[in-house]
């Protein structure tokens, strides 16, 4: 384990039988980085963090957490880390502002101006019953739980879930704020779109088992990505399935979309030579990159 | 322990255990205010000894018959044993299949001090509901003219709080070792209601009179507080069980996979 690492596992496992789980995971995390753990549902991303806070127990392998085994250092562990669960709930009866409470005292060290500027920043309804809140509105409030104490590591499982589109600004500018105080986060998304504005290095998960760990910017060299080109007349796309990259093409009418890896520079020249009345990105498929990681695995 | 976990158990429960307590000692009250006008004219029933032991005794002749047949036999354990094992059950099981515990257990607590402080919260509502019990037969008794000592009736009280924890450690100890509401729940309410029946019906069978030993309900009632006073011997099976079975959830807890 390198001096820098914050999260470690070694062949990490946890079979559920079926198939489900998680097989083999090697892992680390370094201190100060946003790393993205990213997967379909089902891929063992929840299974990986439940793990490292002990909730569940390895059926083999080993992980440590701020240095410590998470078996026997789980409560020292949990001490130092804020965690938001992804599929949770709190007290339906009770207010925001009473669970706040509990947790605050059951956590201890508690600073009350940090939360209240989470709660402030967050925008979080503390005086109504839980039951009552939105899912974007209990939301924030499990994300005030988890960046209260100011942690060494947060490990969020699907924390942008249920949130809109300004309060998922003012959580990415939050986690850019923890990591340059040196602390670091742990985040799952089952899209990549949710986590490619904040994380340095993300890892892909498939079936329980690792498929890469890499940065952003060497993924998207092998992602597919998508044009959809409107033409003035209808075209013969057969001729844009021979350009340099191009993995697919599917005409519809006048429109034709064409997917390709690399650059985009063969597609754009070649499309110039037609009427072009429209032309829209299509987001990248975390999918296209299973695939291609999977065409590239050695037999 | 965690003082705070135990707080918030008591918070949830607050409504329920307040109305189930002021309920009984309504109930007791009304049932003390009978006696006069209904207890004398119906004497000692003459029915079969397996119901008449479902009824304790069925001596309705006397305060002591008409408050051992209406709330010790019947109501008070009712009561008592569905507060104990909701809240028992709902302490551990619920919260977990509700998924509030994962979200819990990411602070620095060990399991076990969380299971022990929650068992506090349930031994806590089971006091509240063994006080009222105690409340509701002093006005009771006093509405139907007196007959029972101060010092049998706390003797009641007491053995019904003792019969609560027991009752409340089996749903405890169902809820810790599988996180499963319902198995906890239905678990504890067979044995309560099973230990109820086998304890009125398995003396009649000379054979089988030794299953009531095996029973709750027995050392709850066996010793007949309500007439005799304070059973010892029974206050110590129960308190024994109770803190074996609320050791064995600590230990379940603290090994085993959470669900929720």
């Amino acid at each position: 384990m390198s001096a820098e690492a914050v999260i470690v596992t070694r062949g990490l496992s946890k079979d559920f039988g079926a198939g489900r789980g998680l097989f083999g995971l090697d892992l680390e995390v370094r201190r100060g980085e946003v790393f993205g753990f990213l997967g379909p549902n089902g891929a063992g991303k929840s299974t990986t963090m439940r793990l490292l806070l002990d909730l569940i127990k390895p059926t083999s392998g080993s992980a440590q957490v701020l240095g410590l085994d998470v078996s026997g250092g789980s409560v020292e562990i949990r001490r130092r880390i804020g965690f938001l669960p992804g599929d949770w709930a709190l007290y339906p009866k009770l207010t925001g502002r009473v669970v706040l409470d509990y947790l605050a005292e059951l956590r201890g060290g508690v600073d009350q101006r940090v939360r209240d500027a989470l709660v402030e920043r967050f925008d979080a309804e503390l005086d109504r019953p839980i039951r009552e809140l939105s899912t974007g509105n209990r939301q924030k409030l499990g994300l005030v739980q988890a960046f209260m104490h100011e942690p060494e590591l947060l490990i969020l499982d699907e924390p942008i879930a249920g949130l809109d589109p300004l309060v998922q600004q003012s959580f990415h500018a939050l986690l850019r704020e923890v990591c340059a105080l040196g602390r670091t986060v742990f985040l799952s998304s089952h899209t990549l779109s949710e986590v490619e504005r904040v994380t340095d290095r993300l890892a892909i998960l498939r079936q329980g088992r690792l498929v890469v760990v890499d940065s952003l910017e060497n993924l998207r060299k092998v992602a597919v990505q998508r044009l959809e080109i409107e033409f003035a007349e209808p075209v013969d796309a057969d001729e844009f399935r021979a350009l340099p990259g191009v993995k697919e093409v599917n005409a519809n009418g006048r429109t034709v979309t064409i997917g390709f890896e690399g650059s985009a520079d063969p597609v754009v020249k070649a499309i110039a030579a037609f009427h072009v009345l429209a032309i829209q990105p299509r987001e990248d498929d975390l999918e296209d990159i299973f695939l291609r990681y999977y065409r590239d695995a050695p037999a | 322990m965690s003082w705070a976990t135990t707080r918030i158990t008591l918070r949830l429960r607050r409504t329920g255990t307040l109305s189930a307590a002021l309920g009984l000692i309504a109930v007791m009250a009304a049932v003390g205010a009978l006696f006069p006008a209904v207890g004398h004219s119906i004497g000692k029933l003459n029915v079969p000894a397996g119901v008449a032991n479902l009824l304790g005794g069925a001596d309705y002749g006397t305060i002591t018959g008409w408050f051992r047949s209406e709330i010790a036999e019947i109501y008070g354990p009712l009561v008592i044993a569905a507060l104990a094992i909701t809240g028992a059950a709902a302490a551990t099981a619920g919260e977990e299949e509700g998924r509030i515990l994962a979200l819990v257990l990411a602070h620095p607590i060990r399991r076990s001090r969380l299971v022990a402080a929650k068992a506090a919260a349930v031994a806590l509502i089971v006091c509240v509901v063994a006080f009222a019990v105690w409340i509701g037969l002093i006005v009771g008794v006093a509405a139907g003219g007196g007959g029972i000592t101060v010092g049998h009736m706390t003797a009641l009280a007491v053995q019904l709080g003792f019969f609560g924890l027991a009752t409340g450690a089996v749903a405890f100890a169902l809820g810790a070792g599988t996180g499963r509401r319902s198995l906890a729940a239905g678990g504890a309410a067979a044995v309560a209601i099973l230990g109820w029946l086998v304890n009125s019906f398995a003396p009649l069978v000379g054979a089988i009179a030794w299953l009531k030993y095996l029973t709750l309900f027995y050392y709850y009632a066996g010793y007949d507080p309500l007439a005799r006073g304070i059973g010892l011997p029974g206050l110590v099976v129960l308190g024994v069980f109770t803190i074996a079975l609320t050791a064995a959830a600590m230990l379940a807890f603290e090994r085993r996979d959470l669900r929720g």
